[in-house]
C-alpha cells in the first residue's frame, strides 16, 4: 500500500482508508508544540524538518489550528497563512491538517456564522484535513464548518471528544457518531479525540471496536496524549481494534503532555503484524535528527514540572492546557497549591459541572473555577463570565446532567431561575457586517487589507492589528532561528549572526556596543552587512512603578472598587469597555471586560454613580492594581 | 598670507564651492548660523565665521557677511545659489567695499532680476518670448489692461510678481472673473513677500518642456554656451531631476536655442556664469523665460558632459582671467542625469522630513557617479533650511547606459532616518516614459503610480531592528 498524497479527492481518500491493510500516521507537530512547548515551536524549526517530514510519508501533518493560529500572530509573529504557504512549497505531497473548535474556530468563544464560513473558506485553501470538535459534543456547533469544508472539497474529520466516567459509555458515543453521520454523510473520517490521554488501552480498544462493529466502513483516526505515559498502549489497542490512522510526533521533541513518539509506535505495531502504510522509517529518524539541536532554545517553554502525570486520569486536563496551567501557577505563585487544585478541586468541579469534556474552552472554565475556588476561599464565589455562559447554556446543553441548583444560584444570583429563563439557551449570534469590519481594519492599518488579513482580524482583532504593525516594522521574522528569536540576556559583544531573509538574501549582523544618553535613551549599534546602523530605544518605565502597582493586594483592590476607583484585579487585557465618561451606572452594571488566559471576566460596578474617567482602551494590557476607570458616587 | 574667498552659503553648494576654492589653492572661509553648527561645510573650510543665531536671517544679512569677509581678509565672495545670490544690493555692497563678487555685476543682476526690464532687453534683441505685458498699471486701469490682454491671447494666463522668482509669486488665471479677483490678491502678496507690488501677465504655454542653456562670459564680452539641460521634471515649479543635454531629437533646434541664449546674454552685457531658461511647446516653438544670474543647482550635469568645471571657471573669471576656450572647443560627451535627493516624503506631498537624524548613510560608488552632498551618518537635519541632502549625478556614454547607471546607483543608495525621495526616484528610473525621454512639466501629474513604493523596503534593516530590541531588552518582548 502506498501513502495518500495531497490533492487526492476526499471520496478517494476515504476509499483508500477503507481498503487499508495497515494503518496511517499523522505527525501532530502542532499539538506537540502546543502541549509541550506552549505553542512556541517556530516555523524556522518546522522548515528544518520539512524535507525529512515530507519523505517520511505521513497521512497528514497537523501544523495549524487549535491555539496555534493565535500564538502565531501573538508570540511567534508569523502569518499563519504565510506559514502554510511556505511549508506547502517544501512539502508538496503531505496533506496539512488543522484542529478547529467548531463555533470557536481558532479562538476561545463563539463566532457568528458568516465569520465561521469566511474563515474556513480562507484556511481551506491550504488545509486538507479538518478535524473539528465541540467541547460539549454538541453537533450543531460544528455544522457550519462541516459545510464549508465540504464546499471547499476538503476532508471532514469530525470528532467525538472522549472522557471517562459512568456516563461515558459506548452507547453514548455511538449515539454521537450517528448524530454526526446524519449531518455529514458517510464520506468522512471519524476522530476519537482523547485530548487528555484518558482511559486505559482496554477502554480505547473497546470503544474503537464498538464503533467498527456498527460502522465498518467508517475510518477511525485515534488522537491521544501521552500525559500518563501510556498513549502507546492506547494507540496499539486502537489499531488492533481497527483504527486506521493514529497521531504521534517526532521523538527528539516529545515531552510529557503531547503525543508519543512515532518511531516507537511503528516498531511496536510492526512486531504485532501491523504495517505503517507509506512510512519511511529512515526519514522519520532524520526528521528528529535535524531538529534535535534546536530543542535547547525552547527550554524556557517546556514544562515547569518534569515527568509524566498519571494523575491526569483524576484531573483530566488536556495535554494542550497542561503547559499553560503550570505556567500560570508559576507566574501566579501558586505552584505549591497545584496538588490541591489538580487532584481534589478539579475532579470535584468537573463532577459538579456535569462531567463534560475538559477541552477548550470547557477546560479553561473548569481550571479557572477550580483555581478561583481554591485560592479565593469561597467556592464559586468569583465566577468568570464564561462559567456564567456555560450555566446559561450558551455553549450548548449539558450532555448528561445539569449542575445543582446551588451552583446556579452562586453564579447567576438569587433570581437564577428567572435569569436562566430569560437569557438561557444556545446563543444565536447575529452575523457581523464583514465589509464594515474590513473598513475598520483598513483604517487601523492604513491600507486595504487582504482577505487573509481580514480573516486574522475577525478572529483576534487587536492582536491581529498589533501583528500587522509588527510585520511592517520588523519584516518577515520567521527567518530568524529560535537561538535569536528567543535569546535571553542579549547577544555577546561582536557576536555574529547570519540568516537568510525571505527573499533568499543572506545577511550578516554583528551586534556592537550600546550607549545610554542623558535622557535615558539607549542606542544600540549594529553592523548590518558590514554597515553600521543605530537603533534607538526610549527609556523603560521605571521598574518601581510596575512593582508598586502589582504590590496592591486583592483586598486593597476591592476596597478601592467600593469607593469607585476600579482597578484591575489580575493581570490581563481589556477586551471591552462598556461605559463612557459621564454615563450613569448602578451597582452590578458591567463596566468593562478583562481577559486573561483565554477567560473573560466582567468588571462590575459596586455602587451607583457617574463614570468620571476611563483610563483604559480596548486591547490595553493591565497589571493588578492598574486603573481601569473612576466612578463618583451619587450623593 | 593666503588669498581667501568667502563662501556665503550653506549645505551642499557651500561644499561644492569650498572644493573649487581649495583646488585653486585659495583658502575657503565658511560662514554659518547656529542651526548649522554641525554642518560639514564648516569642517571642510579652512576657517569658519559664526554669523548669528539665524535661522535664515544671518545668511541673508549683507552687512554681517561683508563684515565676516573683511574680518578674515577675504578678497572675494561666492554667493552660491539662493540666499543673496541674486540680490543686486549684495553684489553692489561687495563692489562698494572693494570685494570681488563672484557673479555678474550688480547692474546686470538688477536688470535681469526685474522681469519686465529683462523682457524689454530681450524684445529689443529679437529673442522670441511668450506673449506678455509690461507691469500692469495700478488699480482698475491695470485690470482693464489685463482683460484686454486676455481677450487677445486667451486663457490660461500666468499672473506674475515682477520681483518674484524661483517658482514664487506665480498664479494661474483661467477666466476674466478670476483675473479681477486675483490681481489685488497677487499685489498684496507680492508687496508682503518682495516689498514690491508690481505684477505682469504672461500667456501660459501648456505642458511645456523646460530647457535651459548654460552660458559663460568673460570680461571681454566673449560669451560661450555649454549646451542644454532639460529640467522638465518638477513639482510645484521646483526642479527635481535635471538632464543634460536636452532629449529633444532635433539638434538644429537645440543649436538655435543655444545661439539664442548667447545672443540674450550679450544683449544683457552678461559676465560670468549664467543660465538662460526657455519653454518649449508641443509644436517645438521656444520662448525665452528668464536669465538666472547664479550658478544653478543642476550645473553638475553640464560639467559631466562638457568636462568644464563651472565653479572653477566662475572664480577664475571673477579674478580677472579670460575664457581659455572657444565655442568650438566645447564638446558634449554622452548624457548626465542629476537627481536631487531630498529629505521629503513624496507620498505626503513632499513634506519635508527636517528634524530627523540620518541613522544610515551609505552612498553608491563606481564608474560614472558623482555625489554633491553634505550630510553624514548621525547628522540631524535642521528643520529651518531646505531639504536637499545630496545631488546624485550619473554620467554615461549613451542614454540607456546612463539610465541603467541611475537605477543601479539609486538601488545602492541607503539613507535611513528621514524619508527621502530615493524610492520615488527609483520608480522614475524604471518608468517607461522616463526611459524613452517622453516627459514634460506635466510628468508627475500624469504618473501618479510613481508614488507607489514600499518605504521600508530594506528587510535586513527591519530584522536587525528586532535583533537590536532583543539585545536591548535582554529578551524578545514580542515572543514573551
Amino acid at each position: 500500500m502506498e501513502r495518500i498524497v495531497q490533492g487526492t479527492p476526499p471520496a478517494e481518500v476515504v476509499a483508500k482508508l477503507q481498503k487499508a491493510n495497515g494503518y496511517y500516521i499523522t505527525n501532530t507537530a502542532r499539538d506537540l508544540s502546543q502541549s509541550d512547548y506552549k505553542n512556541r515551536i517556530l516555523l524556522h524549526t518546522d522548515l528544518l524538518a520539512a524535507d525529512a517530514r515530507e519523505r517520511a510519508g505521513y497521512f497528514s501533518l497537523e501544523i495549524t489550528g487549535g491555539a496555534s493560529v493565535h500564538v502565531d500572530i501573538l508570540r511567534k509573529q508569523v502569518d499563519p497563512f504565510l506559514k502554510l504557504e511556505i511549508l506547502r512549497e517544501k512539502m508538496p505531497h503531505t496533506m496539512f491538517q488543522t484542529l478547529c473548535r467548531g463555533v470557536n474556530l481558532f479562538g476561545y468563544r463563539p463566532y457568528p456564522q458568516n465569520i465561521i464560513r469566511f474563515t474556513v473558506k480562507e484556511f481551506a485553501k491550504y488545509v486538507d484535513v479538518w478535524r473539528t470538535f465541540d467541547f460539549m459534543n454538541y453537533v450543531p456547533n460544528m455544522q457550519a464548518v462541516f459545510e464549508e469544508v465540504g464546499k471547499a472539497g476538503k476532508i471532514n474529520e469530525p470528532c467525538i471528544c472522549f472522557s471517562t466516567g459512568p456516563e461515558h459509555t459506548d452507547e453514548y458515543y455511538l449515539k454521537k457518531v450517528r448524530e454526526i453521520l446524519d449531518v455529514t454523510g458517510e464520506e468522512i473520517i471519524l476522530c476519537i479525540k482523547n485530548h487528555g490521554g484518558l482511559g486505559t488501552p482496554q477502554r480505547i480498544g473497546q470503544l474503537v471496536n464498538t464503533i467498527r462493529q456498527k460502522h465498518p466502513d467508517l475510518p477511525i483516526h485515534y488522537h491521544g496524549h501521552n500525559t500518563d505515559g501510556n498513549d502507546i498502549g492506547r494507540i496499539v489497542a486502537a489499531v488492533l481494534n481497527g483504527a486506521t490512522i493514529v497521531d504521534a510526533s517526532d521523538h527528539s521533541f516529545t515531552g510529557f503532555y503531547g503525543p508519543p513518539p512515532i518511531l516507537t509506535i511503528v516498531q511496536t505495531l510492526k512486531d504485532l503484524g501491523h504495517t505503517a502504510i507509506g512510512i519511511d522509517e529512515e526519514a522519520v529518524i532524520e526528521s528528529s535528527d535535524v531538529i534535535r539541536d534546536e530543542r535547547q532554545y525552547y527550554a524556557d517553554f517546556e514544562s515547569q514540572i518534569k515527568g509524566f502525570q498519571p494523575t491526569v486520569q483524576i484531573h483530566k486536563l488536556p495535554g494542550g492546557a497542561m503547559g499553560s496551567s503550570l505556567e500560570q501557577a508559576v507566574k501566579g505563585g501558586f505552584l505549591d497549591r497545584m496538588p490541591d487544585i489538580l487532584h481534589k478541586e478539579l475532579p470535584r468541579v468537573q463532577k459538579e459541572l456535569g462531567n463534560y469534556w475538559s477541552v477548550t474552552p470547557g477546560s479553561q472554565i473548569l481550571w479557572t473555577t477550580a483555581v478561583s475556588n481554591v485560592l479565593g476561599g469561597e467556592r464559586y464565589g468569583n465566577p468568570s463570565g464564561d462559567l456564567r455562559n456555560l450555566l446559561l447554556g450558551k455553549y450548548g446543553p449539558f450532555p448528561f446532567y445539569e449542575p445543582d441548583a446551588w451552583i446556579y444560584e452562586k453564579v447567576l444570583g438569587e433570581d437564577w431561575k428567572t435569569v436562566l429563563a430569560e437569557q438561557g439557551g444556545v446563543e444565536d449570534i447575529g452575523d457581523m457586517d464583514i465589509e464594515k469590519e474590513k473598513a475598520t481594519l483598513a483604517e487601523r492599518i492604513g491600507e486595504d487589507p487582504t482577505d487573509q488579513q481580514l480573516t486574522l482580524y475577525l478572529q483576534h482583532p487587536n492582536d491581529a492589528v498589533e501583528f500587522f504593525k509588527f510585520q511592517a516594522k520588523f519584516g518577515q521574522v520567521h527567518v530568524l532561528p529560535p537561538s535569536i528569536f528567543f535569546r535571553k540576556g542579549g547577544f555577546d559583544p561582536s557576536e555574529t549572526l547570519i540568516f537568510t531573509d525571505y527573499t533568499g538574501k543572506e545577511h550578516i549582523v554583528e551586534v556592537g556596543p550600546s550607549s545610554v544618553s542623558e535622557s535615558g535613551e539607549t542606542s544600540v549599534y549594529i553592523n548590518v552587512d558590514h554597515y553600521q546602523r543605530v537603533y534607538n530605544f526610549e527609556p523603560d518605565v521605571p521598574e518601581g512603578a510596575v512593582a508598586k502597582a502589582s504590590a496592591m493586594s486583592k483586598e486593597e483592590i476591592m476596597v478601592l472598587a467600593k469607593a469607585g476607583d476600579m482597578r484591575a484585579p489580575f493581570s490581563g487585557n481589556i477586551c471591552d469597555v462598556c461605559v463612557e465618561e459621564g454615563q450613569q451606572v448602578t451597582k452590578g452594571d458591567k463596566l468593562a471586560v478583562m481577559e486573561a488566559m483565554k477567560m473573560q471576566t466582567p468588571i462590575s460596578c459596586e455602587m451607583t454613580g457617574i463614570v468620571t474617567s476611563v483610563f483604559v482602551k480596548v486591547g490595553g494590557s493591565l497589571q493588578p492594581g492598574d486603573k481601569i476607570l473612576r466612578i463618583d458616587k451619587d450623593e | 598670507m593666503k588669498t581667501k574667498i568667502l563662501v556665503a552659503n550653506r549645505g551642499e553648494i557651500a561644499i561644492r564651492l569650498i572644493r573649487a576654492i581649495q583646488e585653486l589653492k585659495y583658502h575657503a572661509v565658511a560662514v554659518y548660523e547656529s542651526p548649522d553648527k554641525d554642518s560639514r561645510h564648516i569642517r571642510i573650510a579652512d576657517e569658519a565665521i559664526w554669523l548669528g543665531k539665524g535661522p535664515r536671517c544671518d545668511y541673508l544679512d549683507i552687512s554681517k557677511i561683508i563684515k565676516a569677509a573683511k574680518k578674515t581678509g577675504a578678497i572675494a565672495i561666492h554667493p552660491g545659489y539662493g540666499f543673496l545670490a541674486e540680490n543686486p544690493d549684495f553684489a553692489k555692497a561687495c563692489e562698494d567695499e572693494g570685494l570681488i563678487f563672484i557673479g555678474p555685476p550688480s547692474e546686470v543682476i538688477s536688470n535681469l532680476g526685474n522681469k519686465v526690464i529683462a523682457r524689454k532687453i530681450m524684445a529689443e534683441a529679437g529673442i522670441p518670448m511668450v506673449p506678455g505685458t509690461d507691469n500692469l498699471p495700478p488699480g482698475e486701469e491695470g485690470v482693464a489692461a489685463a482683460l484686454a490682454f486676455a481677450a487677445e491671447f486667451k486663457y490660461p494666463i500666468m499672473l506674475k510678481a515682477t520681483c518674484g522668482g524661483g517658482g514664487r509669486g506665480i498664479r494661474l488665471i483661467n477666466s476674466d472673473q478670476q483675473m479681477r479677483e486675483e490681481i489685488p490678491v497677487a499685489r498684496a502678496e507680492a508687496q508682503a513677500a518682495f516689498n514690491d507690488d508690481r505684477v505682469y501677465l504672461e500667456k501660459v504655454v501648456v505642458e511645456p518642456k523646460h530647457v535651459e542653456v548654460q552660458i559663460m562670459a568673460d570680461s571681454d564680452g566673449k560669451t560661450v554656451h555649454l549646451g542644454t539641460r532639460d529640467c522638465s521634471i518638477q513639482r510645484r515649479n521646483q526642479k527635481l531631476i535635471e538632464i543634460a543635454p536636452s532629449m529633444i531629437g532635433d539638434q538644429g533646434l537645440l543649436d538655435t536655442i543655444c545661439e539664442t541664449a548667447v545672443k540674450a546674454a550679450r544683449a544683457a552685457n552678461y559676465f560670468n556664469a549664467g543660465t538662460v531658461e526657455f519653454l518649449i511647446d508641443k509644436d517645438f516653438n521656444y520662448y525665452f523665460m528668464e536669465i538666472n544670474t547664479r550658478v544653478q543647482v543642476e550645473h553638475t550635469v553640464t560639467e559631466m558632459i562638457t568636462g568644464i568645471d563651472i565653479v572653477r571657471t566662475q572664480i577664475k573669471l571673477a579674478m580677472g582671467k579670460k575664457l581659455s576656450f572657444e565655442q568650438k572647443d566645447i564638446q558634449m560627451r554622452g548624457h548626465a542625469i542629476e537627481m536631487r535627493i531630498n529629505a521629503e516624503d513624496p507620498k505626503a506631498d513632499f513634506m519635508p522630513e527636517g528634524g530627523k537624524t540620518v541613522t544610515v548613510y551609505r552612498s553608491p560608488g563606481g564608474y560614472g557617479v558623482r555625489l554633491d552632498g553634505f550630510v553624514y551618518q548621525g547628522y540631524t537635519i535642521p528643520q529651518v533650511y531646505d531639504s536637499l541632502l545630496v545631488k546624485m549625478t550619473v554620467h554615461g556614454y549613451t542614454w540607456n547606459e546612463t539610465v541603467d547607471r541611475l537605477r543601479r546607483c539609486l538601488q545602492n543608495f541607503v539613507i535611513t532616518g528621514p524619508k527621502t525621495t530615493i524610492p520615488f526616484y527609483l520608480n522614475i528610473a524604471k518608468d517607461a516614459d522616463f526611459i524613452s525621454g517622453n516627459f514634460d512639466t506635466s510628468y508627475l501629474d500624469k504618473h501618479p503610480e510613481l508614488f507607489n513604493y514600499d518605504d521600508n523596503a530594506n528587510e535586513a534593516s527591519k530584522l536587525s531592528n528586532l535583533i537590536a530590541e532583543i539585545h536591548h531588552r535582554g529578551y524578545n518582548p514580542y515572543a514573551a
